[in-house]
């Protein structure tokens, strides 16, 4: 699903070593925590794997495309097998909630009898049926970050990329998105989670990686981790 | 399809979320097409009017004094054979007097006509290409009979000098005020696409082609190139033909009307504007469409 091989980023802007010779594999349907202080490097990760940046050594695959190697005018289709969530759940304020799930769909051309009959099916599955005509700014932080999921899994992807999604939301609320996504997680999806919550990290018992300075320090199952 | 629909209907919504810009750059697109037009005008009447004056301009052949009129009659032959000629009118010395009637007055007229006739007999001559003029000029001078050959070949020159630089300068003008368009219509859509940067970064994170980005923005180009093309020549209609009334009582010549060009200036405006419409949103979407992530948010 994602393979990282000798992965190494430096930002010619500002020559800063933002990931050293990281290898990591992460198999279909898994679930990993990303975990790390700022600066450690967890963005150029995400960033590598979305394709907006590319590594400066190493080869990268995910969902099956050898990234180095992927055309500029395929990037869309890498980013169409994943969907991405993020903390400050990027919603547009003067769409409805019906309306910026649909959003998603209709940039990668999807028909209006499909939009129609898959949206409303995502709301319930987040629990939003009843929030579909609302505007984000009528919501709770916890609602919209579940919007902004309902909005990443629409185009039914393989892979969630989860950005510190709970960084934005009060703790209780941290509960209820991550247990979400470990439901989309049990249903095949595979779910990648950055973040820097120890204790959510800790209770769910998933994989976690960890990076610090630009390298993975541990890669561990469940109750082996220890925050750093 | 049915992308397409949504595209067209968000390239409308954008128009209308930014309107003031979009009517303040069709306003500007406007001025420039009128402009251009006008240039287009004056060439298209400066030159059929030297053309007319050119077809007007006709040689004068004046001959001998001493010519009886039937050797006057059978001199056509001659002039006819020479190249280049491409008519020749014989001009009765009695009906030339009678042409100068009016302006010498009934009773030097009396005395003038019949064997008092002071003007000989004279041929008007057409030719074929005025660039061969002078040796045309010297070949009919060299017919034996003629006295005095006259032109104003002077006046055609200049007139022809006038003409190539009108040509000339509306050239210059239209080229820069395409370019003057195409920056408006290119900043116009910066302006949109700047305020929309949000919703690109989002189309783009769910896996939208850079075309499916663009093409809102490019049918906003076009409807402002469409509809300043079409207000202008609504404009330039009532514009010319009061312009050439107003002229045609100090000048008068054969004016082209507006009309008659008008379906190549419908034609040319709407395809400047959808070719300026394109271009200028294909402009401003080139840099922003390399962007990726946060950059596009400008984080």
């Amino acid at each position: 699903m994602i393979e990282f091989k000798n992965v190494s980023k430096v930002y010619a802007s500002n020559g800063a070593h933002a990931l050293d010779n990281v290898s990591i594999n992460i198999a279909k349907g898994e679930f990993v925590f990303i975990v790390g202080s700022s600066g450690a490097g967890k963005s150029t990760f995400l960033k590598l794997i979305m394709r907006e940046e590319q590594p400066t050594s190493g080869s990268i695959i995910v969902n099956d495309m050898f990234l180095e190697r992927l055309k500029r005018r395929k990037v869309p289709y890498l980013r169409r097998t994943m969907g991405i969530v993020f903390q400050d759940f990027r919603l547009i304020s003067k769409m409805t909630v019906y309306d910026n799930v649909a959003f998603a769909m209709r940039c990668v051309g999807k028909k209006s009898r499909t939009i129609k009959k898959r949206v409303p099916y995502i709301l319930d599955l987040v629990g939003l049926s009843d929030k579909a005509n609302d505007h984000p700014s009528e919501l709770s932080g916890g609602e919209q970050q579940r919007v902004s999921l309902a909005r990443a899994l629409v185009n039914n992807p393989a892979l969630i990329i989860a950005d510190e999604p709970t960084g934005n939301i009060d703790p209780e609320m941290s509960y209820e998105i991550i247990e979400l996504l470990s439901e989309i997680n049990k249903r095949g999806t595979t779910v990648l989670v950055v973040t820097h919550e120890h204790d959510l990290v800790k209770s769910f018992g998933k994989r976690v990686i960890t990076i610090d300075d630009g390298r993975v320090i541990s890669d561990t199952a469940d109750e082996e981790y220890v925050a750093i | 399809m049915s992308s397409l629909g949504y595209l067209i209907k968000e390239g409308f919504k954008n128009i209308f979320n930014n309107r003031m810009m979009s009517l303040a750059s069709i306003g500007v697109l406007i001025s420039c097409l009128v402009l251009t037009g006008s240039a287009i005008m004056l060439s298209v009447n400066v030159s059929d009017i030297v053309r007319s004056v050119g077809d007007t301009n006709e040689t004068k052949v004046y001959l001998s004094d001493d010519i009886e009129k039937l050797d006057a009659v059978y001199k056509k032959a001659e002039f006819l054979k020479i190249e280049n000629v491409s008519e020749a009118e014989f001009i009765d010395k009695e009906d030339a007097i009678k042409t100068l009637r009016d302006k010498i007055g009934e009773d030097i007229y009396a005395n003038m006509t019949g064997a008092g006739n002071p003007l000989p007999y004279s041929y008007n001559i057409k030719m074929e290409d005025l660039t061969k003029y002078d040796e045309t000029l010297q070949k009919l001078k060299a017919v034996p009979g003629v006295e005095s050959v006259s032109s104003q070949r002077e006046v055609v020159k200049r007139l022809t000098s006038l003409s190539a630089l009108i040509t000339m300068m509306s050239f210059w003008i239209i080229l820069a005020l395409a370019i003057i368009s195409l920056f408006i219509i290119s900043n116009t859509i910066r302006m949109t696409m700047f305020s929309h940067r949000f919703e690109i970064s989002i189309m783009k994170s769910v896996g939208a082609t850079n075309n499916f980005v663009r093409v809102p923005f490019i049918i906003e180009g076009i409807f402002i190139g469409v509809v300043s093309a079409g207000i202008s020549v609504g404009l330039l209609y009532v514009l010319s033909d009061a312009v050439i009334k107003a002229v045609k009582t100090i000048l008068p010549f054969p004016y082209t009307p507006f009309t008659s060009i008008m379906w190549y200036i419908i034609a040319g405006f709407v395809g400047a504007g959808i070719i300026v419409g394109v271009l200028g949103s294909l402009v401003s979407i080139r840099r922003f469409l390399k962007r990726e992530g946060n950059e596009i948010l400008g984080w």
